[in-house]
């Protein structure tokens, strides 16, 4: 890791593009490893109950059914506990009120229930992340809710010279051992 | 000896009687005794109109009065505190001083409640703090390990990403306005606020 002499912190700023978009790929690999998991154990459990082999396919209807339930319960969840995901998480971000004041857990479920629509036309709804004044997206322009980066660059900073300064420490005394 | 053999003044032969003359008989011990007027009235006279003069002056002057008209400025100004300083050996007068029982007449809650934590603190230079002292060899045993340092990484990472993509953006579609950084709610509580289209060099500050 290379030195970084300047101190910036973004909590409270509005979360970009990349961010966002990490932290939905993480989750959605989250989501569906757990729920692939899931489908091994409860296929196992059967098995061994009846005897007979059980196969789930996700492509099917009722397997997309689920899966789709399952993504629904993931999200909503999420957001209306704790306004972020696992990914979220992470990357450092946290689901809010359009106002910044925390979110409610009706509007974290709101935001789950649209959230498919900014799939819709190709994906158009996740353009406003790029465009918008706000970094807002379709589905948080409707539950009115928006993304910011929820940790603390401070505290990173601090941690990284706390590191630079033990490995200095232990680099300047003959044993090489750090000493506070 | 002085006075043997010489014949003492008729007043103060009679005073001793017919006993003998003797050494110390050549002081006359009445002398002291003597009121002052009996040697002379007139000077008398006016140490006694003096004191009683005295006497009513004081009583007639009102101290606090007269202390208040004092100008203490004007006083203090002609005096040399410097040349006071000089003579004055601080170290036998700290000597003296209990400083346990000075502080402990001290009051300190009002003292502190009056003192501003958070501008002070605020004052601190943190970075230059952990790195000249061992603060930094704590903090960095009491949070996080490797994993920590892994993620603050990559979450400074992508911040400079998200603030590179940004920066195009607004460029492309050639904004004059900028774009506020938080939501309303969360603005004062910002540390840092960084100018519109402020990019955070990719490699950089984390």
């Amino acid at each position: 890791m290379t030195a970084r002499p300047s101190l910036v912190s973004c909590q409270g700023h509005y979360a970009g593009s990349v961010s966002r978009f990490t932290a939905y790929a993480i989750d959605l690999a989250v989501s569906t490893g757990v729920f692939s998991l899931a489908l091994a154990a409860i296929s196992s459990g059967v098995e061994v109950v009846t005897r007979h082999n059980v196969s789930w396919n996700r492509s099917g209807a009722v397997g997309a059914v689920i899966f789709v339930g399952w993504q629904f319960v993931y999200f909503a969840y999420s957001w209306a506990v704790g306004g972020r995901t696992f990914g979220m998480a992470v990357l450092g971000l946290r689901v809010v009120r359009a106002d910044g004041t925390s979110l409610e857990a009706r509007q974290g479920i709101i935001r789950a229930l649209v959230f498919p629509l900014s799939f819709l036309l190709c994906g158009l709804g996740f353009l406003g992340i790029l465009v918008q004044r706000e970094h807002r997206a379709l589905h948080d322009l409707i539950a009115g809710t928006a993304v910011i980066y929820a940790w603390d660059a401070r505290a990173a900073r601090l941690r990284f010279l706390a590191r630079q300064a033990e490995l200095a420490a232990s680099h300047s005394l003959p044993g090489g051992k750090p000493g506070i | 000896m002085c006075g043997l053999g010489k014949e003492w003044p008729s007043s103060a032969a009679s005073d001793f009687g017919d006993r003998p003359r003797r050494d110390t008989d050549t002081v006359n011990p009445r002398d002291r005794l003597l009121p002052v007027g009996r040697r002379n009235p007139v000077e008398a006279l006016a140490q006694q109109v003096t004191e009683r003069v005295v006497d009513l002056l004081v009583g007639a002057l009102d101290v606090n009065q007269l202390a208040a008209r004092v100008d203490l400025n004007a006083v203090l100004a002609r005096v040399d505190i410097d040349a006071v300083l000089k003579k004055t050996d601080l170290n036998v007068l700290l000597d003296q001083v209990d400083v346990n029982a000075v502080l402990a007449r001290v009051d300190l809650k009002p003292v502190l409640d009056r003192v501003d934590v958070n501008d002070l603190v605020s004052r601190i230079d943190m970075d230059a703090l952990v790195e000249k002292t061992d603060l930094g060899a704590v903090i960095a045993r009491s949070s996080g390990g490797v994993a920590t340092e892994a993620l603050d990484a990559t979450r400074g990472q992508v911040v400079g990403l998200d603030q590179f993509v940004d920066r195009w953006v607004q460029r492309l579609l050639r904004r004059g306005h900028p774009a506020p950084s938080a939501p309303p709610a969360l603005l004062p509580a910002q540390a840092v606020t960084l100018a519109p289209g402020t990019a955070i060099p990719a490699q950089a500050e984390l």
